[in-house]
């Protein structure tokens, strides 16, 4: 039990900004259509793969978050800057004087910005000057950029932190910022994860994957995470407990492709922590997309610890796309997304799971609430 | 709640942490000529380059780190097989350059060891996990914060706190834009100071709960965390002021009973005046204040390594009582009249609690305190 409640949430992905286009797509249940689409600052000169990627089209930094502070910007930063601020206003929580300082920001990624590291660095490498590099852009190729970014914009003064855990790495920042809150580095905490689809990272992903079938996606989910009781004194609606979070490394099942049974037995340690049944889980959402051999891993690990009584499941990649890290925070967005508009699943108890293809597991279990008298989201 | 060091390894121009603080002593300068880089085009000369004879292998932030999580594991007595051990390793750059060599030339390059998870599991065999903070230059004492968390929930019974970075190009070329002429030597808090450096190096320490069955090198008591959410590169001492008082909050203790300061000392322009003017207002406060140590003109900049290798050297300095001299600082700057800056020799001295600042881009600050073991 971690005591810890997820107040709001903000996100993005290819289906459009906020939770609304999450929902009619999860309704829709189908398969995300997306073609590539050029930065609008800065169009895309590269090709994409052939099959393409998920990017959000018509992604305007500058018209979302204004001129100030912008223009060094990179698409990675700006994504996470919308989804931090939708956050702050989907909880109500208000950053001023008297709580600047207890508020931080923890955001996982992959690779920092696939495109802005290899912009600069061929800039380095290859001009003809290499030494007129722009030092502005510098900021951009380190991986904890979006959340340097993310604090200045928001004014968080608190812990600030960028997990690189690939596709573990939201469940990572999950852990992460419960021990922050448990420890006292903070009073409540800016918790996602963001992934940028630019042809970079869907080459990446293609080279990466490829006998997948499953193109680039990106987005950003964030969420205020702050302690049940800080939530109930403040007023703020409880959307989401985070009853335990729970990762593991085996290497060795990695390899052999026993990855399953290290899933199994991760969620079988989040449910112990969590004095939570099997048979209690009503909602699986997986980092499946449908359509590709590794989601056996899931498949199989749900299968372990549910038997016949398998929880509902959602397959969130068919819906987004592969979106690495930013896969598990659109994970929880999905949850969040699920229980807001519906009250007959209150207080009903969800798992997301993830892992990684070199050994690493992870599993959240969750419990959720609507938001019915709210029209946000 | 505090928790002990029982093991402690890094690497760095002079060799391993021995070889490192006897450089100190000496007040050696590990600078080189720059290696690995073609100086004239980044317009950086010189680098604080880890020796290794032969042209530059792939995956050296891997293997220094590899070699440190052993090395520390060994000295510490932890048995991961029976323990439940995790890792958190800070850097700021992970193995990007070789994702630059692998674009200059016909290198293969598996994706899987652009991660640290590999180096790690092949140096602790039964590690339960990896996590990885890429917090820039203070990456290092965040990695100490969490690992002290996870150490006081019982989260783990030991964590292994390692850090690692090298030199990239396109880093190089970032330098080398600042400097009208490349400087030959860091010269952290000098009148005359003339830019950064970088370094390259390793860390690993292990961290274990109090009572723990071991010799520990030194007590942590704490990591105080902040981020100054004004600007990515430009150091905001109020925002550093948060983590010092946090730092000292956490750990029951007052900036009166701090006895040497190992601070971030980047040799540049900008951040060194704003370094020593915090010092002199919050830990010198009015008096003579602390022994004010650094090490970036003897070892460069490790950059996510940075904070850890001066941890390594502030337990050797609670151990032995001796401080080594700034390399590279003739005459203070302005901001540091009065302040005890160690310079030419170095200082013995009864050292029981030291402080120790690193500070990255992002505005993210990690200020951690280390006491003598008894």
């Amino acid at each position: 039990m971690t005591g810890l409640v997820v107040t709001g949430g903000g996100a993005l992905c290819a289906r459009g900004i906020g939770f609304a286009p999450i929902a009619a797509a999860i309704a829709r249940a189908g398969v995300a259509e997306g073609h590539p689409s050029s930065d609008s600052r800065e169009p895309s000169t590269e090709p994409f793969p052939s099959g393409g990627g998920h990017p959000l089209a018509d992604f305007d930094a500058r018209r979302l978050l204004g001129r100030k502070g912008t223009a060094f910007l990179d698409r990675r930063s700006a994504l996470a800057l919308v989804a931090s601020g939708q956050a702050l206003q989907d909880s109500g929580l208000s950053i001023d004087e008297t709580n600047a300082n207890r508020v931080g920001v923890t955001l996982g990624t992959t690779w920092g910005s696939l495109k802005s590291m290899s912009d600069y660095t061929r800039e380095s490498l290859l001009a003809d000057r290499p030494y007129l590099v722009t030092p502005a852009n510098f900021p951009n190729t380190v991986m904890n950029c979006a959340a340097g970014q993310t604090a200045i914009r928001y004014g968080l003064k608190g812990v600030n932190a960028t997990i690189a855990g690939g596709a573990l790495a939201f469940l990572q920042v999950l852990a992460y910022v419960a021990n922050a809150l448990r420890c006292g580095h903070a009073d409540a905490m800016l918790a996602g994860a963001v992934e940028e689809c630019t042809a970079h990272m869907a080459w990446a992903v293609h080279r990466m994957e490829p006998h997948g079938r499953i193109d680039a996606g990106e987005g950003a989910a964030v969420f205020v995470v702050e302690r049940s009781e800080d939530a109930r004194g403040s007023g703020r609606h409880i959307d989401l407990e985070l009853k335990s979070v729970t990762t593991s490394f085996s290497p060795a099942a990695g390899r052999s492709g026993r990855l399953s049974g290290a899933l199994a037995d991760c969620i079988r340690r989040g449910l112990a922590k969590s004095d939570v049944r099997a048979e209690q889980v009503s909602f699986a959402v997986t980092s499946q997309s449908g359509e590709d051999d590794r989601d056996r891993i899931e498949t199989e690990a749900l299968s372990m610890v549910f038997g016949n009584a398998q929880p509902e499941r959602l397959l969130i990649k068919k819906i987004m796309g592969e979106c690495l890290a930013a896969t598990g925070g659109l994970q929880l967005a999905g949850l969040l997304v699920l229980h807001r508009r519906d009250p007959s699943r209150d207080g009903r108890i969800s798992l997301f799971t993830g892992w990684t293809a070199d050994g690493g597991v992870g599993a959240a279990i969750v419990r959720g609430w609507s938001r019915v008298s709210s029209d946000s989201g | 709640m505090s928790a002990l060091i029982a093991g402690s390894a890094i690497r760095t121009c002079f060799g391993d942490g021995a070889a490192t603080f006897q450089g100190l002593l000496q007040s050696a300068s590990g600078v080189g000529e720059l290696r690995h880089a073609d100086a004239a085009k980044v317009n950086v000369s010189h680098g604080y380059h880890i020796r290794e004879v032969g042209d530059e292998t792939l995956f050296r932030a891997s293997r220094w780190l590899a070699e440190c999580a052993s090395e520390a594991m060994a000295q510490s007595g932890v048995d991961a097989q029976r323990q439940r051990v995790v890792a958190i390793v800070g850097t700021g750059l992970r193995e990007l350059r070789a994702v630059e060599r692998s674009a200059l030339e016909p290198l293969a390059v598996s994706v899987e060891r652009l991660h640290f998870a590999h180096a790690v599991h092949q140096a602790c065999p039964h590690i339960r996990e990896v996590v990885t903070i890429s917090n820039a230059c203070s990456a290092g004492g965040h990695a100490m914060a969490l690992a002290q968390d996870l150490i006081e929930l019982g989260e783990a019974d030991a964590v292994l706190v390692a850090a690692t970075d090298t030199m990239t190009e396109s880093m190089l070329a970032m330098i080398g834009r600042f400097a009208e002429v490349p400087t030959d030597q860091v010269r952290p808090f000098d009148a005359k100071r003339t830019g950064v450096l970088l370094g390259e190096g390793a860390a690993a320490f292990i961290l274990v709960p109090e009572g723990w069955p071991c010799r520990p090198l030194a007590r942590l008591l704490s990591t105080g965390l902040s981020c100054d959410a004004s600007h990515e590169t430009v150091l905001d001492p109020e925002g550093i002021r948060r983590a010092i008082d946090d730092a000292f909050t956490r750990a029951g203790r007052t900036p009166a009973q701090v006895d040497l300061v190992i601070a971030h000392g980047t040799g540049t322009a900008i951040n060194d005046p704003v370094e020593a003017t915090l010092i002199r207002q919050v830990l010198a406060c009015g008096r003579a204040g602390p022994l004010i140590t650094a090490i970036k003109g003897a070892i460069g900049h490790t950059s996510g390594g940075a904070a850890l290798a001066a941890l390594d050297v502030a337990q050797r300095c609670l151990a032995t009582g001796q401080v080594p001299a700034i390399v590279g600082l003739r005459e203070p700057l302005q901001e540091g009249k009065g302040l005890r800056f160690v310079i030419g020799e170095p200082v013995k001295a009864p050292i029981r609690l030291a402080h120790i600042q690193a500070f990255g881009f992002g505005g993210v600050n990690a200020i951690t305190l280390l006491e003598k073991a008894a």
